[in-house]
């Protein structure tokens, strides 16, 4: 759907992106994370050709971004919507104004319009505020009518920046489980760059991680958070301060083995006394997965070590790295 | 009919009707007229500045300059210098019509940067969502920045009415009449100082109706 070879951007002389390469597949929610000023709303902004690159190249549905005239472009942006974490919502129109304003763009007839525009006001559930003024809405009712408005012209991919950053926790749900509804349903492409962890891990299926500008690391959602190298890890504030004395295993429970009560197990088995360090168990979209980092005397390592490894675990010997904490 | 009422009233008072119609025809077409002109200045101001929709720095500093230039003029001196033009356009050099002629001139760039700044508060953000949308610069500048800034835009044109009203007074010099001429003509040079206040008074009135028209349309689009 998205092919990104060796891009690089810059602002006159400061360069903002450096190498970035990735595929973004028909049909999947990608994210791109990063800190703020990491470039992602940029990398974005590259797609839909709001900003221009200077190296690279960036093909979407086939075609040269950088190389489109201005037909071209608008005929690109009419295929992808955008929304926005200011919504950026015409204060004057109403919510009906604001949906039907990309038809009417695109010359719409009206009565298409009028049809086109209800029926997506009832997908985001605001059937019934059609004629409201949108300074009368909530946050999470003006990134409906954002995503209503993104939506009006059958878009194949949706762009979203930062969409649910200034929503609150309940409201950022609301508005991701509609984005997920309308990618199952409608088959959308979401490319979705947030900064916020919970986001990514419950809706994206895989990820690009920035940071400066350059690439962090890539891959399926549950696999980076699941054994995260050590950039990430810095990243996404996964460190812990590890017990000096003894070895600390971090073990990994996939979808699989999450519900299973490994860890009570293997201690009675092996008649084992352990600490837990640290640990986490996170929805990532439909699963719920998660580590736990346990430490146990260097005597009984390789019992331990044995007994995992009989099971099929996921783990890992956290040692190496303490001094990187 | 009304000839008849009008014989009937005050001589004076046929005066000042007289004065206030010519002061409003001025106002009126004067304003009418700067605002299409300025509103072209807007458009190419707009358009080329630094982060607008086409940038072009040396058409922007261009006009930047020209219109901070015609703006600094004294409205007492372009308009004398604008007689031979005022006479080509107008066909005539004296009179309410002929100071329309040097009004909108010297209005013009005002009302070019007014509206920009109008413009300009209109959020980026936005104007960025229509782009993502496939809109045009034609489409981006009429139907969102122009229509998200209309309750700015009409507090400007009150300003501007109101500034016009001001400068309208001074057409007298060129025998453009009006109430600013009455009185200073009656007011100053006769002595009559009552007609001068009515004068005044009806300015007054007129400043008054204009604010209070361009506040109420503003809340009313806000």
């Amino acid at each position: 759907m998205i092919h990104i070879h060796d891009l690089e951007k810059s602002y006159a002389d400061t360069p903002v992106l450096f190498h970035i390469s990735c595929h973004i597949r028909a049909g999947e929610i990608f994210g791109i994370v990063g800190h703020s000023g990491a470039g992602k709303s940029t990398l974005l902004r590259c797609l839909n050709g709001l900003e221009g690159y200077q190296g690279g190249s960036i093909t979407v549905m086939g075609r040269e971004v950088q190389e489109l005239d201005e037909e071209g472009l608008k005929q690109l942006r009419r295929e992808m919507g955008m929304i926005f974490q200011n919504f950026n919502l015409m204060q004057r129109k109403n919510v009906f104004g604001n949906v039907a304003f990309p038809l009417e763009i695109w010359k719409t007839p009206k009565e298409k319009i009028r049809t086109r525009v209800l029926e997506l006001l009832e997908l985001v559930g605001l059937a019934d505020r059609a004629q409201d003024r949108i300074q009368n809405l909530s946050g999470g009712q003006k990134q409906r009518v954002g995503v209503a408005r993104a939506l009006a012209l059958n878009p194949k991919i949706l762009l979203c920046d930062e969409a649910t950053s200034a929503l609150d926790p309940q409201t950022t749900l609301s508005i991701l489980e509609l984005l997920q509804d309308i990618n199952e349903r409608l088959g959308l492409t979401i490319v979705m760059v947030t900064h916020e962890m919970r986001v990514v891990k419950r809706i994206c299926h895989r990820l690009l991680f920035l940071e400066h500008g350059r690439t962090v690391c890539q891959g399926a959602t549950d696999d980076l958070f699941l054994a995260p190298k050590q950039d990430l890890k810095r990243f996404v504030g996964d460190d812990y301060t590890l017990s000096p004395t003894g070895t600390n295993i971090r073990l990994m429970f996939p979808r699989e083995l999450a519900q299973q009560s490994i860890i009570t197990h293997m201690a009675r088995e092996l008649n084992l006394d352990f600490s837990i360090v640290g640990g986490r168990l996170d929805r990532y979209r439909n699963d719920v997965l998660g580590f736990l980092i346990i430490n146990v005397d260097d005597r009984r390592l390789e019992s331990v070590l044995n007994y995992l490894q009989e099971k099929n675990l996921f783990w890992e010997v956290l040692d190496d790295d303490r001094h990187l904490a | 009919m009304i000839a008849t009422l009008l014989e009937s009233l005050d001589p004076l008072v046929v005066e000042l009707i007289e004065a206030l119609f010519e002061t409003l025809y001025m106002v009126f077409f004067s304003t009418l007229f700067s605002l299409i002109l300025g509103f072209g200045i807007t458009i190419a101001l707009i358009t080329t500045a630094p982060h607008g929709l086409r940038p072009n720095p040396r058409v922007y500093a261009a006009l930047d300059v020209s219109v901070n230039l015609l703006r600094s003029f004294p409205f007492m001196i372009l308009m004398i210098a604008l007689i031979p033009f005022t006479r080509l356009v107008a066909g005539v050099a004296i009179g309410s019509t002929a100071a329309i002629v040097p009004l909108t001139i010297a209005a013009a760039p005002f009302v070019g940067r007014i509206l920009e700044g109008s413009l300009l508060e209109v959020d980026r953000g936005v104007v960025e969502a229509a782009r993502a949308c496939g809109a045009g610069d034609t489409q981006i500048i009429f139907r969102v920045m122009l229509k998200e800034a209309m309750p700015s835009i009409i507090l400007n044109i009150a300003i501007l009415a109101i500034t016009l009203l001001g400068y309208s007074a001074m057409a007298g010099a060129i025998g453009g009449g009006g109430l600013g001429a009455l009185a200073y003509n009656y007011g100053y040079l006769r002595f009559r100082t009552d007609v001068m206040l009515y004068s005044v008074g009806i300015l007054i009135l007129l400043v008054h109706l204009i604010q209070t028209g361009g506040n109420f349309l503003y809340n009313r689009l806000r």
